[in-house]
């Protein structure tokens, strides 16, 4: 059913809406295309709007940067593995929250919520100091633990709304027919968690890959993910533009797959419910 | 419920994963932090005092540091809200466009915030392409980049900020009986009275949720303003960095840390307050 009256106002809004897209989005992705395929021996300066040659000369630049391919591979492995135990640790948790009653639920729902409310540079920082006294400074296992912090409240919350609406017949019914509750939970709540499952996974797949913040106060400068290294062609030592611009279509390659795989397998009302009340 | 009575063992056990990984290493860091901010000049010395925080309120830089973190906190809450409002309510009114628009306007969620820097740089800053553009047609764009309002992170921190604000106020408008709408059409209602008196109340929670998450967010950047901000004042969050890491002034880090974190609760509770006596939401239902 739609809300506009008229073809004409249909039209309008739609307008609207993907010119917003267009200022927004495909203007400026259209002028990082141009950065990373400009030629920097003819160079591109104003008041030319477009480059007057084109080259492949900061990819090969890029590719030839001993540091980009073992970021990429880095920045992979620690969302990959924050991903996987940010989902363990949290379903245990989730389930306590969605079928238990206790005393202090409220509480323990507000900590858990407690890592979104404080800004995440305080505990960054704070652990960057700590890991420093363990030696866990600048090393991968550091970076994943301190990315966990910022993933886990978003999978509980996630977790928790998707275990609520499982009914509850199916667990007593799994019950009755003689499973043990630790069986009913693996082999009833667990499989129809995934939709849970799947889009807080995908969201903390996605806030681990593009995470700067933390894994810089934590890893820098030993730990180079896709994202810290950015860091250093755009504020560190140089303003370099076209590496930058290439790192960036490098970054942002995988994020789109995921995104595409994102709108397949979940839907937006199961983030939602996560995150649409505080 | 499955059992009434959990042996507090079992539910202990369910919960230790999650919050005993939370306590260890967001509470133990917090405490340390705000514990940290009330000693000496190094964590080992003996006694409690507020020299710290002394220094940190006596220090004019670091007080427009903090009047620089809230504003950078919450203009781009408000200009978010300015353009996620409309925009969540478009995407209602039509479903034509909303499949292919619905995709496509939440790709600045995967876009790093560093990558978003990186936008507004190359389009806006003196030399970029809107003054290349606008230079032919006679205009001059203002700077916008390294400015003293910080305008460029803010462009910067609310393009990320849209669809994030987008998708949870939409989905909560969605959630929103198409019948409810429909009766009030039929009683005459405007689509701006629809909007006013039916779909912003009852998309209430989502629109508070996602004003606090996109200025917690924004209060505590790091990146953007040290890629788009002024050289002068700069926000807490950076002189947090500076402080601990370059000149090892870890109280000073500390109390700024627990500065913001009061700042990002207090508002918070502020925003509950001020809903609540609306009279529109119970503050903590949830």
């Amino acid at each position: 059913m739609a809300n506009g009256h008229t073809a004409r106002g249909q039209r309008l809004v739609g307008v609207a809406l993907y010119g917003y897209l267009a200022l927004t989005l495909f203007f400026p992705v259209a002028i990082v295309a141009l950065w990373a395929f400009y030629d920097p021996a003819v160079g591109w300066f104003p008041p030319d709007i477009i480059p007057r040659s084109f080259s492949l000369s900061a990819w090969a630049e890029v590719l030839a940067d001993r540091h980009i391919l073992p970021a990429a591979g880095v920045s992979l492995l620690v969302s990959v593995i924050v991903t996987a135990l940010t989902g363990a640790l949290a379903f245990p948790t989730a389930w306590a929250l969605a079928q238990f009653p206790f005393r202090l639920k409220r509480m323990v729902e507000v900590f858990v919520l407690a890592p979104v409310i404080v800004p995440g540079i305080v505990v960054a920082v704070s652990l960057g100091e700590i890991f420093f006294r363990f030696g866990l400074a600048g090393t991968i296992l550091g970076v994943i633990l301190v990315q966990i912090v910022g993933t886990l409240p978003f999978m509980i919350r996630i977790l928790t709304a998707t275990l609520e609406g499982i009914p509850n017949e199916l667990i007593y019914a799994a019950r009755t027919l003689g499973a043990t509750p630790l069986l009913a939970v693996t082999r009833v709540a667990l499989p129809l968690a995934w939709p849970g499952f799947a889009a807080g996974g995908l969201l903390t797949f996605i806030a681990s890959f593009e995470e700067f913040e933390k894994s810089f106060m934590v890893g820098a400068p030993k730990v180079r993910t896709l994202a810290t290294q950015l860091w250093s062609y755009l504020g560190g030592e140089a303003l370099v533009l076209p590496t930058a611009a290439v790192v960036t279509f490098i970054l942002l390659a995988p994020m789109l797959l995921i995104f595409v795989l994102a709108e397949r397998l979940s839907k937006d009302d199961v983030m939602a419910a996560g995150l649409g009340k505080l | 419920m499955i059992e009434r009575k959990v042996r507090t063992p079992i539910l202990l056990l369910c919960l230790l994963p999650g919050v005993g990984y939370l306590l260890a290493l967001f509470g133990l860091p917090l405490v340390r932090v705000v514990y940290g901010s009330f000693t000496g000049s190094s964590l080992e010395e003996p006694g409690l005092g507020l020299a710290t925080w002394q220094a940190l309120f006596a220090n004019p830089v670091y007080m427009d540091g903090l009047w620089f973190s809230l504003w950078l906190g919450i203009a781009p809450t408000l200009v978010s809200l300015l353009i996620s409002l409309p925009l969540s309510a478009l995407m209602q009114a039509n479903e034509s466009s909303r499949r292919l628009f619905g995709t496509l306007y939440k790709i600045p969620l995967v876009v790093p915030g560093i990558v978003a820097g990186f936008l507004v740089l190359i389009v806006l800053d003196r030399g970029g392409m809107a003054s290349r553009l606008a230079t032919p047609l006679g205009l001059s764009v203002p700077r916008l980049v390294r400015d003293d309002l910080g305008l460029g992170a803010i462009i910067a921190s609310t393009w990320k900020t849209v669809p994030f604000m987008t998708l949870i106020i939409a989905g909560a408008m969605a959630a929103i009986s198409k019948d409810v709408l429909a009766a009030a059409r039929t009683l005459g209602a405007s689509q701006v009275i629809i909007l006013w008196r039916i779909q912003l109340p009852l998309a209430q929670a989502g629109i508070t949720a996602a004003i606090l998450l996109s200025f917690i967010g924004s209060l505590g950047s790091y990146v953007i303003p040290s890629l788009l901000g002024p050289a002068y004042p700069l926000p807490l969050s950076v002189h947090m960095f500076a402080e601990g890491f370059q000149k090892g002034n870890w109280p000073m880090v500390y109390a700024m840390g627990t500065l913001l974190s009061v700042m990002a609760v207090a508002v918070l509770l502020a925003y509950y307050t001020i809903i609540g006596s609306l009279g529109r939401s119970k503050p903590g239902a949830s």
